[in-house]
Order: C-alpha cells, then sequence, then structure tokens
C-alpha cells in the first residue's frame, strides 16, 4: 500500500533518530541534507562530522527504519561526511586544517610514534585528509614508520610536504644528515614549531596529527602556545606507573587548557601470531581503568605484536591492512577518537573575540 | 582531574572607557582591569623579576611625554592565555586565563582572596 508522505513527514520522523555522542537528534543537527520524496519512495543524505564515524552504519540502519515505519516502500539513504571544526576564520599559520590533534605520553618507549602513525592511516583510510607532523625533533621516527623515500621540495617558498600512505608528512628526519642529532635549545625548537606549521603547504586537512617527543617540555610547550589545539591524546602501557607518569602530560594539558581526547593503551596484550592466544604480560587494564576514573574517554586497547613492530620498522604501518587484527584495532581506535573530535567541537564555545 | 570545562573568557574588550579592560567570562562573570594595574602585574620573566628586586616601585617611573598607556592589540595564545601589546613598546607578558581570573580585581573576587578559580 503506498502513502503519499511530505518531506515534513519525514524530517519528523527522522528527528527520533539521535546521534549517540552528540545527543541530539539528526535533524536538529542539521545532518539530513537533499531530502527528496516521491511516491512511495524516500532518498536523503545523513551528513556526518566525520568519515570515520563509528556509528555511522547504525544511524543510517535507524534512519531508514523510521522512515520505513511511516509506510514508504523504498527509502534510499546516502552517508556523506564534513568534518567540522571549532576555529575562528583568524587563524594565519594553518588556515585550512580543521583539527589538530597531539599524541603525547608521559614518557618514552610507549610506542606513541606507532600509534600516531597507524591512527592517521586508519583516519586515512576512512576517506579523511590527514596530515602527521613529527614534531619529535631529538628522535624523529615518523618517516621510517611510514616507509617510502619521498623527500620534501619547496614550492613557492614553503616546504611542500612528502605523501607516503596517503597521509602528508613533516618531520625533523628529512633534514637531519645519516647519523646527526639535533642539539639545540628552546627558543630554536620553538621556531621550528612555528615553522613546521606555518611554512609548511598543509593545504586542506580534516586531522594533523602531531607526534609529540615524550614528556612535559618545551614542544609541548611550543605547540600549546602556537595554535589552538583541538585536543590531546595520551598514549599510555598498561603499568599503573605508566600511567602515573602520564598523569604528567595530562595535567600539563589541562593547565592549558587543550581538550583530553582521550587514552589508548598501547602494548595491552600480546596476540600469539600462531595460535591467537592472548596473553596479558603488562598487566591489563589499567590504562582503561585509570581512563575511568580520572573521567576522560579509553579510545582502546592495542595489543603487542612482533607484526607490529617488524612491519613498522620494515617502513609499513599496520593498518594499511584493515582486516587483520591489529588493522581492525586502530581502524576502532581511530573511529573513537574521530567520534571524540566531534563531541569536543561541538561543545567549544564562540571563539574569544578581542575588541 | 576531572574533564570539565574551564572558565574562559567570551569577550575581551581592550577599550572600555576609563582606561580599563574588560573581560566577560563564560560563567557570566565580568572583569574590568585598569590598564595601569594589568601592565603593572606583567607575568613576563622580566617584569617579575624586576618586581622581585624593587618590590616598592609598583607603576615603572612615569616617562614625560611617552605615549599613554593602553593596550594596543592582544591575541590569544593556543587555547589558554592573551598576549597584550602595550603601548609603551612591552609586549612579553602572556597572561594566562587562570591567572586573570585570580587577579580580577572586582570586589567579589577580592574578597575571596586565592579562591577564584572557576572551575
Amino acid at each position: 500500500m503506498s502513502r503519499k508522505v511530505s518531506p515534513q513527514d519525514v524530517l519528523n520522523a527522522l528527528r527520533a533518530v539521535e546521534d549517540p555522542d552528540l545527543h541530539r537528534d539528526i535533524v536538529s543537527l542539521g545532518f539530513v541534507k537533499d531530502l527528496e520524496v516521491g511516491d512511495n519512495r524516500v532518498a536523503f543524505t545523513i551528513e556526518l562530522t566525520t568519515p570515520a564515524c563509528p556509528v555511522k552504519d547504525q544511524l543510517a540502519a535507524s534512519a531508514k527504519q523510521a522512515v520505513h515505519a511511516l509506510g514508504v516502500a523504498e527509502v534510499q539513504v546516502r552517508l556523506t561526511s564534513q568534518v567540522r571544526t571549532a576555529k575562528s576564520g583568524k587563524d594565519v599559520l594553518i588556515p585550512q586544517v580543521k583539527n589538530t590533534v597531539a599524541v603525547a605520553s608521559g614518557k618514552g618507549g610507549v610506542g606513541k610514534s606507532t600509534v600516531a602513525a597507524n591512527v592517521a592511516v586508519a583516519l586515512e583510510r576512512t576517506g579523511a585528509k590527514v596530515g602527521l607532523l613529527d614534531t619529535d625533533v631529538y628522535g624523529p621516527s615518523v618517516p621510517a614508520l611510514m616507509g617510502g623515500s619521498a623527500q620534501p621540495r619547496v614550492v613557492e617558498g614553503k616546504l611542500e610536504p612528502p605523501v607516503e600512505c596517503g597521509i602528508k608528512i613533516m618531520s625533523m628526519a628529512y633534514f637531519l644528515p645519516k647519523g646527526e642529532a639535533v642539539i639545540w635549545r628552546g627558543p630554536m625548537l620553538h621556531k621550528t614549531i612555528q615553522q613546521f606549521l606555518g611554512d609548511v603547504r598543509w593545504g586542506e586537512l580534516d586531522y594533523l596529527l602531531m607526534d609529540l617527543p615524550p614528556g612535559t617540555g618545551d614542544i609541548q610547550l611550543s605547540l600549546s602556545q602556537t595554535i589552538p589545539l583541538t585536543g590531546a591524546v595520551i598514549v599510555s602501557t598498561p603499568q599503573d606507573l605508566a600511567l602515573t607518569v602520564a598523569s604528567k602530560a595530562i595535567a600539563m594539558f589541562q593547565k592549558l587548557n587543550v581538550p583530553i581526547l582521550g587514552i589508548v593503551e598501547n602494548m595491552s596484550y600480546y596476540l600469539c601470531p600462531q595460535c591467537g592466544h592472548r596473553e596479558e604480560i603488562f598487566g591489563h587494564g589499567g590504562a582503561r581503568e585509570a581512563a575511568h576514573k580520572l573521567g576522560f574517554p579509553f579510545l582502546g586497547e592495542i595489543p603487542l605484536d612482533p607484526a607490529i613492530r617488524l612491519q613498522s620498522n620494515g617502513g609499513r604501518p599496520v593498518a594499511l591492512v584493515d582486516s587483520t587484527a591489529y588493522g581492525k584495532v586502530f581502524h576502532e581506535v581511530a573511529g573513537a577518537l574521530a567520534a571524540q573530535i566531534s563531541i569536543v567541537n561541538s561543545q567549544t564555545d564562540q571563539p574569544i573575540s578581542i575588541e | 582531574m576531572k574533564a570539565t570545562l574551564p572558565v574562559t573568557p567570551t569577550k575581551i574588550k581592550l577599550t572600555a572607557g576609563n582606561d580599563t579592560l574588560l573581560i566577560e567570562w563564560s560563567d557570566g562573570h565580568l572583569s574590568a582591569y585598569p590598564y595601569r594595574y594589568l601592565r603593572d602585574k606583567c607575568p613576563c620573566a622580566n617584569c617579575s623579576e624586576a618586581r622581585a628586586r624593587t618590590p616598592s616601585a609598583g607603576s615603572l617611573i612615569p616617562i614625560f611625554g611617552a605615549k599613554p598607556l593602553r593596550p594596543e592589540r592582544a591575541e590569544l595564545v593556543g587555547r589558554y592565555a592573551v598576549q597584550i601589546y602595550w603601548t609603551d613598546s612591552h609586549s612579553a607578558g602572556i597572561y594566562s586565563f587562570a591567572f586573570l581570573r585570580e587577579m580580577c580585581p572586582c570586589a567579589e573576587c577580592m574578597a575571596k582572596g586565592k579562591d577564584t578559580s572557576g572551575a
């Protein structure tokens, strides 16, 4: 039996579909677009806030169901995305970069760079435009993790970032002759951060991830002063001790009003590549519990596996293959991170006006 | 260490009349800072050290013929502070929002003493 419904009927029905992260319905959020109503046929687009939205299939299914419930036989839902930004138009340094995410840790050796590189890859694979800035001037490791041999060129007076695995990359590693070390003091580091942001042709990016050096130092401060960071992700290993150390990094970002987007537990467990057995050699769940206690989002657990290390050092991020256990894990972390960015952006007040 | 949103300015008015700078805060509070007061409390390393050495100095010795003191412009620093560029050419001070709120000179805040974090 066919039934004529009006566009208003459809919109009213869709108000029952709520985004579980933003806690508002998709119509008042402005997600529903290109509504077409025909004889017993309705088609519309849901424009999500990120291509990495972890609940996009659920939203599409709920929306379809809501319209079917009106008696419409044929319902077509298209999913698109437009990454939002909370920045005001005044950003001089990187005006076309919508979101900046610092990936930090309290101490070294937690695998922060591997996490940053793989989450960047996972985000890119959902269709987002992603950049990865290696701010660890003393121990730059990003180009090695990403593989490839492209070098930066100078185009119109600025640095063109090499693209590896679909991601624009910049790192001190490109400028250091092999074996040389950077021995610099604060002001040089600050200048480098400003140049890595303002003098690189990042272009239009949905997400610029920044791999920070471990701890709380000049580079963290420079970054937090130079741009209004969208937020920070803290990488920790399961041991409580590691997270106590991570607390310092958390406290630093809070002092600088940088939102904590979430905590990632790296080296969470060992997954045997032969039999798939899961061994929690560093203890387990410490970071998740601490995140819960502190009231921060927990973005996921990444297993320890020789494959990640081998592939990382061999220059192929495991997240490139999303059918493996590791690919899936990074895909989930990327989705959780993208969701948190959307939430933080929706909560950010109007930009501060100075007159 | 709960992830609550800190109190931040929503509007900063550099010339609010009477040689004062006005800040409207996200919790509705209003702060009016006389320029001299704000400049004398510049948190940069040089000014902090100068105050520590000669605490009774207070205002800098007025230089005759100098431009009247006022903020020419201000810029946001990251998400947590504002940098003020004064007509006396001094601009090294990065005033964090927490600091600004703490030193709000209104009667209510002065009465509360240090307990003005607003978080």
